[in-house]
């Protein structure tokens, strides 16, 4: 098994507003910050976020997202990854897996995440197994 | 002694053989007949090994209850069957510089390489990696015993040696002519080759039926043999070097040398992958293709097997025989080698199907589900006509979380939807919603959906479940290029929708805790808790019956999809399937952008005008429309009524036998009892009566089914 089994949802918040309001953004504590771009966050967590600094942001919560932690990134990597991972960490890596788009959580502490729309975690779990 | 098994003869084999030379022992050709190399570039020793057709027998060893056989005489073999099948392993490695061949040009290269500090990696079909193609990246692709390797590179070289040229001249698909390579390969593995005569440029022919059995030479001799070696010195085997032009590839060695162009075949087989003769050769030139390109695709010379492996020396002689200059090689293409369908489709996958969070619940159900605009759509749940009646009498739940779905904010999002849609939007009121469509920048319609207001400064925008993939896109590229500040955010993965719609469908929402008067009305929109989950509840219709979209976020979709199952039961209600609702929203008139509209569909040719507010004075698409407006109207989406069955969508439409259009929707209408249809008339003026499936139809006033609106206000 290159991934655990996808957990049906993630809970979390979907905050698009300006960077520089996401970058002074206070996140609540426990919380996990994916910087999807600069002007969308999504963070994961129960406790809903203060609204930054941006009168326009869109804050909402988000349960599109499926996750499966990997148990073997190189084994992934070679077998379904066709870019390059980044090198460092802790770091956001997005593009297709085994042809769907996905994104990888990488830790400082070498665990990594791997996040896909719940729309598509069916798909990717067959594809990976 | 093992033996393998030849056309369902058990053949002896020594330690180290291939099959060909295993063949060869035996005193069988290892195909049907041909110049053997014994070195993998031509394919006059292919065959079907354990089920796989197309396989190098030279390059294929000997193990112990193989399996092969001969392909067709005179066809190709059919595909394996299913065990071929099956999926192979593919790797996505990145290697810094490659060497594609370990000989010594390729040994010398991978140790300069090294020396120089690259990070070097050597492929050779010896060891079991062969290269089956190059393309832009660069991505080298290789056959290895795993399954095949994709390798991102940063360097080639290419060190595979040159390749022998075989013979051209009659007689030369007997069996028993090898190259001195191959004879010597045979010799050292202790085939006997019975008489040999050896022989260079002064071939003249082969004599033999099925086997040689003499040699004729320029000077008239005819040597008796039973066997030839025909040395007429080498041609570069450097096809991955032409394959990607825009990949720098290194060619070293033998493989970068010049060689000499033997002469101009005279008679014979140039290229035995298709059989294809210099007389076949003549004819084209004589047809006009009068260059080495276009007698390649006029003759099919050099696109078999061996991809011009055997060819290509003749074939260039033969182009500078007739026209006087001697043309370089032609563009290689992947692979060079067969592959077998597992190989070619390995790492490649289709697009991804999504499941709506609905997805269990229609499975629970019984529904026939389709992949339908990128998703699992239920079709229909065993009886679309009950469906299509609990829409239009009861009430009915459809599964619409597939729409495109997004939200915009920011203090210019008005001017910016002003821009991007074609219709008013500054007008909209805070939870008032309004239909929309999409257009391109020349006009033609792209989508279409609803524009709902949540606050001055936010909007919802919704898409066609086929729009949405590319809806943010043509948002964020055009607010972007406008430098307009708004906020965007899709949501389509992130909310689920489920359509209440018939004309009890304000019931079942009082059942599920909505007050009537809480309810929106027709073109309006609230936030509601329905069955206690928080929904977006917007007053569409689409079916042509009062429509509730409930959107909400995924994870309690199932929830409520459940709860209005339940509290629905008294009424009657049933889920539909998209056969229902292609029917319903057929009756009313509703196209469906991309079935019923084509690429370059203006709203005037689908009767769409009101849609679109040319007193604006930007949007979109607004002055390809200003343009166009003045050309003639010469062509029209039409609705039509006919007896009899519905016919396909798709049917030509005729007028007096001329065919002027196609039908792009059609329905039985049980209803009406007769089909209605929507289909182009692209001539005018328009006929009032066509013909369909050899059948009258007549056109008719869209919408069918209550022209008024009133039930949708229900």
């Amino acid at each position: 098994m290159l991934v655990s089994e996808f957990t049906d949802h993630v809970a979390g918040w979907r905050i698009i507003a300006t960077p520089a309001a996401l970058d002074a953004a206070p996140w609540p504590a426990g919380s996990h910050v994916v910087r999807i771009s600069p002007d969308d966050a999504f963070v994961i967590g129960a406790t809903k976020p203060a609204v930054p600094a941006d009168a326009h942001a869109i804050v909402t919560s988000e349960a599109g997202f499926s996750m499966a932690i990997v148990h073997d990134l190189a084994a992934l990597a070679e077998q379904h990854i066709e870019w390059q991972l980044p090198a460092a960490r802790p770091a956001l890596a997005q593009g297709q897996i085994a042809g769907v788009p996905a994104k990888l959580v990488l830790h400082t502490d070498g665990t990594t995440q791997l996040l896909v729309a719940s729309a598509a975690r069916h798909e990717l779990q067959e594809r990976l197994s | 002694m093992s033996r393998v098994v030849y056309d369902g003869t058990p053949i002896e084999y020594h330690d180290g053989d291939t099959l060909a030379i295993a063949a060869v022992r035996s005193g069988q050709h290892p195909a049907r007949g041909g110049t053997l190399c014994l070195a993998g570039d031509c394919g006059n020793c292919v065959a079907i090994v354990d089920g796989t057709p197309w396989v190098r027998t030279c390059q294929t060893p000997a193990h112990p209850g193989l399996v092969v056989r001969r392909h067709p005489n005179g066809s190709h073999p059919s595909p394996g069957g299913p065990e071929q099948h099956s999926q192979v392993t593919v790797r996505h490695r990145a290697a810094g510089h490659v060497v594609i061949g370990r000989g010594d040009s390729g040994a010398a290269a991978a140790a300069a390489a090294s020396a120089s500090g690259d990070d070097v990696l050597v492929l050779d079909a010896a060891d079991g990696n062969e290269v089956v193609g190059v393309f832009d990246g660069p991505t080298v692709i290789v056959r290895t015993p795993h399954g095949v390797d994709q390798l991102h590179v940063h360097h080639i070289t290419l060190a595979t040696g040159a390749a022998e040229i075989h013979p051209v001249c009659p007689g030369n698909m007997l069996a028993g002519v090898y190259t001195p390579k191959a004879a010597a390969a045979l010799q050292a593995a202790g085939v006997d080759l019975g008489r040999v005569a050896t022989v260079g440029a002064e071939l003249v022919a082969f004599h033999g039926q099925e086997s040689v059995v003499a040699v004729e030479t320029a000077n008239g001799t005819i040597t008796e043999c039973d066997s030839v070696i025909v040395d007429l010195g080498s041609a570069p085997r450097d096809l991955l070097a032409r394959m990607a032009p825009m990949v720098p590839v290194t060619v070293v060695g033998p493989a970068a040398a010049a060689h000499a162009l033997p002469a101009c075949p005279k008679e014979g087989v140039v290229c035995p992958c298709g059989k294809i003769t210099v007389e076949d050769l003549d004819g084209v030139w004589r047809k006009g293709f009068n260059e080495l390109e276009l007698v390649k695709r006029a003759s099919l010379t050099g696109v078999g097997t061996c991809q011009g492996g055997v060819c290509m020396p003749h074939l260039r002689a033969f182009v500078a025989d007739r026209s006087g200059t001697t043309p370089e090689p032609f563009t290689a293409r992947p692979a060079a080698r067969q592959l077998t369908l597992g190989e070619a489709a390995a790492g490649f996958h289709i697009d991804t199907f999504r499941r709506t969070p609905l997805h269990a619940e229609h499975v629970a159900l019984g529904a026939t589900l389709d992949k339908f605009g990128g998703w699992f759509r239920p079709w229909h749940y065993g009886d679309p006509i009950a469906e299509y009646w609990a829409v239009r009498e009861a009430v009915s739940l459809g599964d619409v979380s597939t729409l495109g779905k997004m939200i915009v904010s920011g203090p210019d999002v008005v001017e910016a939807l002003e821009r991007l849609y074609p219709n008013h939007v500054h007008d909209i009121k805070v939870g008032r919603a309004r239909y929309v469509i999409n257009l391109t920048e020349r006009g033609h319609i792209m989508d279409d959906g609803m524009i709902l207001r949540d606050a001055d400064d936010r909007f919802t925008l919704t898409f066609t479940s086929g729009g949405a993939s590319t809806a943010e896109m043509w948002v964020r590229d055009w607010v972007e290029t406008w430098g307009l500040r708004v906020h965007v955010l899709d949501r389509t993965v992130s909310h689920g929708a489920i359509n209440v719609t018939g004309p009890l469908a304000g019931e079942l929402l009082r059942r599920a805790g909505v007050a009537e008067e809480d309810r929106p009305k027709f073109l309006q929109h609230r936030r509601l808790d329905v069955a206690g989950v928080p929904c977006h509840v917007m007053r569409l219709s689409f079916t042509g019956e009062a429509s509730f979209e409930l959107h909400h976020q995924i994870d309690r979709s199932a929830e409520l999809w459940q709860a209005l199952m339940h509290l629905g039961a008294p009424l009657g209600i049933k889920p539909h399937g998209l056969q229902a609702l292609f029917g319903l929203r057929c009756e009313k008139g509703h196209i469906i952008v991309g079935q019923d509209t084509e690429l370059d569909s203006s709203p005037r040719r689908v009767n769409m005008d009101w849609a679109v507010k040319l007193d604006k004075p930007a949007f979109v698409g607004r002055e390809a429309l200003l343009r166009t407006a003045k050309l003639p109207d010469e062509r029209r989406l039409f609705g039509f009524r006919m007896e009899g069955p519905a016919p396909l969508e798709g049917s030509v439409i005729r007028v007096g036998g001329d065919v002027v259009g196609h039908v792009t929707s059609s329905w039985n209408s049980p209803l009406f009892g007769h089909a209605v249809l929507m289909g182009w008339q692209k001539r005018m003026p328009h006929a009032d009566v066509v013909e369909i499936d050899g059948r009258e139809a007549h056109v008719s006033e869209v919408p069918f089914y209550d022209p008024e609106g009133a039930r949708a206000r229900l």
